[in-house]
């Protein structure tokens, strides 16, 4: 593999800016068993800027945020804040330098509000809190950088991206010069992204720095000032410029090699009707999660399921599975009705469900692959691993999975092979042949050549004539690769566009709520 | 501020090399005779002489052996019976409520039956009903475990001192149906002859042992190989995981939580087939089922290898208990040296799970900054 540090368009000294380095890393070394996550690795942000963090999961964005906020301590290498070398034992001597990660999992109490969340580990509190004068001093930071908030709401009952701003606000109210973000967009709407991308413009011209962690390339040639490429741990480059910025060139130094994301649709014939849900609706604890849904999916088709985290597409899922039962409506797969029949009966009949968390729910993780295997297949009262050993090599071959052989532990498989294993296990059939696949966010969490693959698996199994419900939260990803589109917005159906049709802008606006179309 | 020159890092393994396991129970023991020697100088006894006496009084005589096997029936299955449950991990710490009910459920049938069917049934009809006392001891808390949730920790804990009250009752009750009716000292109706094993020669060692032995390999086999241990596996990881591939938690549960309780309670069976022949009130002052916690988690809770930690256990025990018989050694200082050595096995546990170093935090230079 090549380590040549490689630069594109104008290197790392930008010409526009005089603005000083606020913090810099200097070949920065963090090994994990069997790992290297960072080898020497070189980073700088400058005072009112954004500097992007580009990789792969796993190519040591996080591992090296962390090392900037002083939740590692780096192996070998240095950090300079302001001129002066710095030791960060912890994060909070982290933010006694100024320096402050948002992590993409919101750390705060649900049930305290806004401002008791804020000054939530703040040292310095007066014996006596006066809620008022700390509410207003929340609200004044808040609206410095266009962050509007109400300090006294209940963090557990805002949305996802107003969880997000109080976590900057947070931040900030702690005295962060230096912002870390990681992953910030993962679970936004479009709409939430773009408020962002505002929030972060305030802050630089504030005199804030911003270090920007993602992986998808369109937002972050949109936000950055510079971007540094990261892959396997080294740095593969870096990019200066907004907007000017080759998306092709990035991929290619964030993957080392040309790919295509975009799958093609293929023309196909489809069949009839596999899955028919009528007046389905689901209430937990008297609120209703799940409200009159009815769609059908035919052999061969691939229906996607757009929506925002948390509207009812996990409920949704686990109830055509057969998880849950549903308050009222019907569900039929292959002719039968499986309502109220449980998980077995729905797989008898040809469900196969690959569910979110691959790790733990869908597999085992102390298991091997070939225990695996047999989660979802009947089994003999003394279990015969024996006879299932040859399929397992087998399905390892077809599906591409790296493992050491068929009794590898699922939980030391990367993301993508556990991806693969799953897929492997539900599309082979166990109780009967599959004719219905529910798969939840397929690609989360992935590197880009696994994507590749598990996009491929999911279009050849639409080519066999498998009818496909495919639930993700990657709006791009359901656009690209389904036949046709649902909205779920608060447990119901909001919009429904086919494939090619759909666009961007309305179903992002119907993700958001804001959709014209009822039913 | 004082500056410490070098912090203690414990970094937890992803994998635990394979001669750590053998590397650490040995060091364990070394260190924990090391400080037991410590103990015995300061307190003016023979390290040499009280190590080899123990280690005689324990395994390396004929009636030590046997003692310490004959120890080791009764632990190997309360050993498992804490084991078996802690596969799917569920803490069953009432192992000692229930062996009193299997002292009773056998010691009923003993009696109740009388003396008319030959040993081979009569015998294992005490060991069954023994187990099925124990496994209804347990019922209860394995009910609201399994429907609400209840933690069976202390439910289980609180009906062991029921079931001493219990047993104190059929004994101290006059007119009780376990109690010896011809005595006016209080103490247990002896079951039918036919009831009661032979020991093996001289011995106080009964062929019990080796139902206990079979039990634990059996049970072994059961989690390894079979469709049921496959769930118990399954739930113990990931009950999530148990859900979505419609597997019954509950029943799985229920089932695991009534054989554990079944295996203290056959336990208490085998001291009435074996070595009381009858209920023994002193029973609640000796912590069998206690013990089998200990042995379990000496084992890591292996079913096999509590046959070997079960074993060792007993040993240790009845060494430590010889001690003041064939020396003037008082018995606490053979109990703290079975302390001793269990905390340090047990402690020794951190050795493995952790990798643990010592990090030098040296006080850097300020580098100047180049532009």
């Amino acid at each position: 593999m090549s380590n040549t540090s490689h630069e594109v368009a104008q290197g790392p000294h930008h010409t526009s800016g005089a603005a000083p380095t606020a913090l810099s890393a200097h070949s920065i070394d963090k090994k994990f068993p069997g790992v290297l996550a960072n080898d020497s690795v070189d980073f700088d942000v400058r005072a009112g800027e954004v500097h992007t963090l580009l990789g792969e999961n796993g190519a040591g964005k996080s591992t090296l945020a962390a090392v900037l906020c002083g939740l590692y301590q780096p192996d070998a290498g240095y950090l300079i804040r302001n001129g002066k070398r710095i030791n960060l034992s912890s994060p909070r001597a982290g933010l006694q330098h100024g320096i402050a990660m948002v992590h993409q999992h919101f750390r705060l109490v649900d049930r305290f509000t806004v401002s008791e969340n804020v000054i939530l580990g703040s040292r310095d509190l007066p014996y006596r809190l006066i809620r008022r004068e700390i509410d207003e001093k929340v609200a004044a930071v808040a609206e410095s950088y266009g962050l509007p908030i109400d300090p006294e709401a209940i963090v557990g009952t805002l949305s996802v991206g107003q969880r997000q701003r109080v976590e900057i606000v947070k931040a900030l109210y702690q005295g962060a010069e230096i912002l870390l973000l990681d992953e910030p967009t993962a679970v936004l709407v479009p709409s939430e992204v773009e408020k962002l991308f505002e929030n972060v413009h305030a802050m630089t011209a504030a005199g804030k720095s911003i270090v920007f962690i993602s992986h998808k390339l369109g937002e972050v040639v949109e936000i950055s000032d510079r971007i540094t490429v990261l892959r396997n741990g080294r740095v593969t480059g870096h990019v200066s410029g907004r907007g000017t910025t080759d998306t092709k060139e990035l991929a290619r130094l964030m993957v080392g090699r040309d790919i295509e994301l975009n799958s093609q649709r293929a023309t196909h014939a489809m069949g009839h009707e596999v899955l028919q849900i009528r007046d389905l609706s689901l209430d937990v604890d008297d609120v209703a999660v799940l409200t009159d849904i009815s769609f059908n999916v035919r052999a061969g088709e691939m229906v996607g399921i757009a929506g925002v985290a948390g509207n009812g597409q996990r409920e949704l899922a686990d109830t055509i599975a057969g998880l849950i039962s549903p308050t009222s409506g019907s569900i039929t797969i292959s002719g039968a009705m499986t309502t109220d029949r449980g998980p077995i009966a729905a797989r008898e009949v040809g469900l196969a469900y690959v569910p979110e968390d691959r790790l733990g729910v869908g597999l085992v993780p102390s298991m091997s692959i070939i225990d695996n295997l047999l989660l979802t297949r009947n089994r003999q009262t003394v279990v015969d691993r024996f006879s299932v050993r040859p399929e397992a090599t087998r399905l390892i071959e077809q599906f591409e999975i790296k493992a050491n052989g068929p009794d590898h532990l699922a939980r030391k498989l990367s993301g993508g092979n556990a991806q693969k294993v799953l897929l492997a296990r539900e599309l082979s059939g166990g109780r009967t042949a599959t004719r219905l696949l529910v798969v939840c966010s397929p690609t989360r969490g992935l590197d880009v050549g696994a994507i590749e693959t598990v996009r491929r698996i999911l279009n050849d199994a639409r080519s066999a004539g498998q009818a496909i419900l495919l639930i993700s939260e990657d709006l791009d990803e359901v656009l690209s690769l389904s036949d046709r589109v649902l909205v779920l917005y608060r447990g119901a159906v909001v919009h429904e566009a086919l494939g090619e049709a759909a666009e961007l802008s309305q179903v992002g606006a119907a993700m958001a709520g804001l959709s014209s179309q009822s039913h | 501020m004082m500056h410490i020159p070098f912090r203690v890092v414990f970094e937890q393994r992803g994998e635990t090399p394979r001669r750590l396991s053998l590397i650490v129970p040995l060091v364990s023991v070394l260190a924990a005779l090391f400080f037991g020697a410590l103990f015995l100088l300061a307190t003016g006894y023979s390290v040499f002489d009280t190590y080899t006496n123990m280690f005689k009084g324990g395994f390396a005589s004929f009636n030590g052996i046997t003692d310490t096997l004959a120890l080791s029936t009764v632990l190997i299955c309360t050993g498992v019976s804490a084991a078996f449950a802690f596969q799917m991990n569920l803490y069953n710490i009432g192992g000692e409520g229930q062996l009193y009910l299997g002292l009773i459920g056998g010691a009923w049938a003993g009696i109740a039956l009388g003396d008319h069917l030959p040993s081979l049934i009569m015998v294992p009809i005490l060991l069954i009903c023994g187990a099925l006392a124990g496994a209804a001891w347990i019922f209860v808390p394995a009910l609201v475990r399994s429907r609400l949730g209840t933690s069976e920790i202390v439910s289980t804990l609180l009906l062991t001192y029921i079931g001493a009250s219990l047993i104190k009752h059929v004994i101290y009750t006059p007119g009780s149906f376990f109690r010896n009716p011809n005595t006016s000292f209080p103490q247990g109706r002896r079951v039918a002859d036919s009831a009661s094993l032979d020991s093996f020669g001289s011995s106080r060692l009964y062929p019990t042992f080796f139902v206990a032995v079979v039990v634990a390999g059996a049970l072994y086999w059961v989690v390894k190989r079979t469709e049921f241990g496959y769930r118990i596996n399954v739930i113990s990881d990931s009950p999530r995981a148990a859900h979505y591939a419609g597997i019954n938690s509950r029943r799985t549960t229920m089932m695991v939580m009534s054989i554990s309780g079944a295996l203290s309670g056959l336990a208490g069976a085998m001291l009435i087939v074996g070595p009381y022949g009858k209920i023994e009130p002193s029973i609640i002052t000796l912590g069998y089922g206690y013990a089998g916690i200990v042995v379990a988690a000496l084992a890591r809770n292996n079913l096999a290898v509590i046959i070997i930690s079960g074993i060792l256990f007993s040993g240790l025990r009845v060494g430590g208990n010889n001690l003041q018989v064939t020396t003037d050694t008082p018995i606490h200082i053979g109990v703290m040296l079975q302390g001793a050595i269990l905390l340090f096995a047990l402690g020794g546990e951190a050795f493995r799970r952790y990798h643990i170093h010592i990090v030098r935090t040296q006080t850097q230079p300020n580098i100047k900054m180049s532009a």
